[in-house]
């Protein structure tokens, strides 16, 4: 959870950064789709995660968005959408694969929620929602690579 | 019956029911939603300060970049207008300066107080290439030539001295006068002919007199008419450089001069 706080700040400052050329990955998304499935499935411990995910969201539309709470409400259903799937997933299809699936579909999900708020359709708003998920794909490797590192870890 | 629900699905729900809530309050009250943005900014203000920095930083970097390149975009330019004019000056017959004359910085060390508008002494001499003759300028004008050099100084022979005489051209017509100064800080273009009229502004510069003086060094701007005697009206001109105040000066070197002694 620590971490999650800790990726939302980084996220945040990657955005200060890039402030006006592109939009940042949601790493925190992505963090708390990781922080989901890592761990067991225990019904608080979700819930938790999905509360936090929600905080998490609506503080970065009160820093960068002009509609709080859209966050909140994507990250809240997002994380929903993969407890439900893992859950329902037996123990042996739980891999880095539906990993990636999930968490991918969920960042994508998050995006294109975003640029339909956005209620714009200029070429800059789809340039700057595609540069945002194609860069999502390194971070997306880079979080099924942790995940593999703590899936083998658990194995020893 | 709310004990089958599963608590997951309770929370999820809850927590999109608050974030619908709190964009239609963010929507319909937008006064208190501004206030807590401002309020998570400002919270934020000084965890961020070193990416708004780096940030800053990066732009002014950009920045230097952009002029930069503006800058050798612009050389670029003006080396082919140059090549340009030294074509077409080979077509009309004039020579070009073979030589590719350079500017030697020099600092004014002497200026005698009753010698104030005749000349000054410079801390470059003939170790550093200067020859006599040489014209010498201030911020793009000539302002004297060298009169007498020392191995490390030289003396410069300013334009606005009654011993100064030079051969120039008011560039608009291609009027040849004589350029003299009256020791008082005035400069005047002599033995103009009274049947041309020159205007406030016009541009003169040296003339083609010889090897030693390239042609199209700037002068001044003429001011306007003096006194005409003899059926000759002089005119006075205006040196771009500040005479009253000279502290360095440029003497130009032809090629394979300075550095050496």
């Amino acid at each position: 959870m620590i971490s999650l706080a800790v990726v939302w700040m980084l996220q945040d400052l990657a955005q200060v950064l890039s402030m006006g050329v592109l939009l940042i990955p949601d790493f925190f998304l992505l963090t708390a789709a990781y922080g989901i499935v890592s761990g067991p499935l225990g019904k608080e411990r979700i819930s938790i995660w999905i509360w936090l995910s929600f905080a998490g969201g609506v503080l970065w539309d009160f820093r960068w968005t002009a509609a709080p709470g859209l966050s909140g409400l994507v990250n809240s259903l997002s994380v929903l959408a993969i407890y439900a799937v893992w859950a329902r997933t037996p123990v042996t299809g739980r891999g880095v694969w539906l990993f990636a699936l999930l968490a991918g579909m969920a960042h994508l999900t998050s995006g294109m929620v975003h640029y339909i708020a956005w209620a714009t359709t200029t070429q800059t708003a789809m340039r700057m929602f595609l540069a945002q998920q194609l860069l999502g794909i390194p971070a997306l490797a880079l979080m099924c690579a942790v995940y593999l590192v703590r899936l083998r870890g658990s194995d020893v | 019956m709310t004990g089958k629900l599963n608590p997951v699905l309770v929370n999820a729900l809850i927590a999109a029911f608050c974030g619908l809530m709190l964009m239609w309050f963010s929507h319909t009250f937008q006064y208190p939603a501004r206030t807590a943005a401002d309020t998570i900014n400002s919270m934020l203000y000084y965890p961020e300060l070193p990416a708004r920095e780096l940030r800053f930083l990066v732009q002014a970097a950009d920045n230097w970049m952009t002029e930069r390149k503006n800058l050798q975009e612009r050389t670029l330019v003006l080396e082919q207008e140059n090549i340009a004019l030294r074509t077409a000056l080979q077509r009309s017959g004039v020579n070009p300066p073979q030589s590719s004359p350079r500017l030697l910085g020099a600092s004014v060390t002497l200026r005698y107080p009753d010698a104030w508008w005749k000349e000054i002494r410079v801390d470059k001499g003939s170790s550093q290439g200067v020859l006599a003759g040489a014209p010498v300028l201030s911020d793009g004008f000539m302002i004297g030539r060298v009169s007498r050099i020392g191995e490390d100084y030289a003396w410069i022979e300013l334009v606005t001295s009654s011993t100064f005489l030079l051969a120039a051209v008011v560039v608009d017509t291609w009027d040849l006068g004589v350029i003299n100064g009256d020791d008082i800080g005035n400069i005047w273009l002599m033995y103009m002919p009274p049947e041309e009229e020159f205007s406030e502004g016009m541009l003169v510069s040296t003339a083609l007199v010889g090897d030693y003086l390239p042609p199209g060094i700037p002068l001044g701007l003429i001011v306007g008419p003096g006194e005409t005697r003899d059926g000759l009206t002089p005119f006075r001109v205006a040196s771009g450089a500040r005479l009253a105040q000279l502290y360095n000066v440029q003497i130009l070197l032809s090629s394979g001069e300075g550095g050496s002694s």
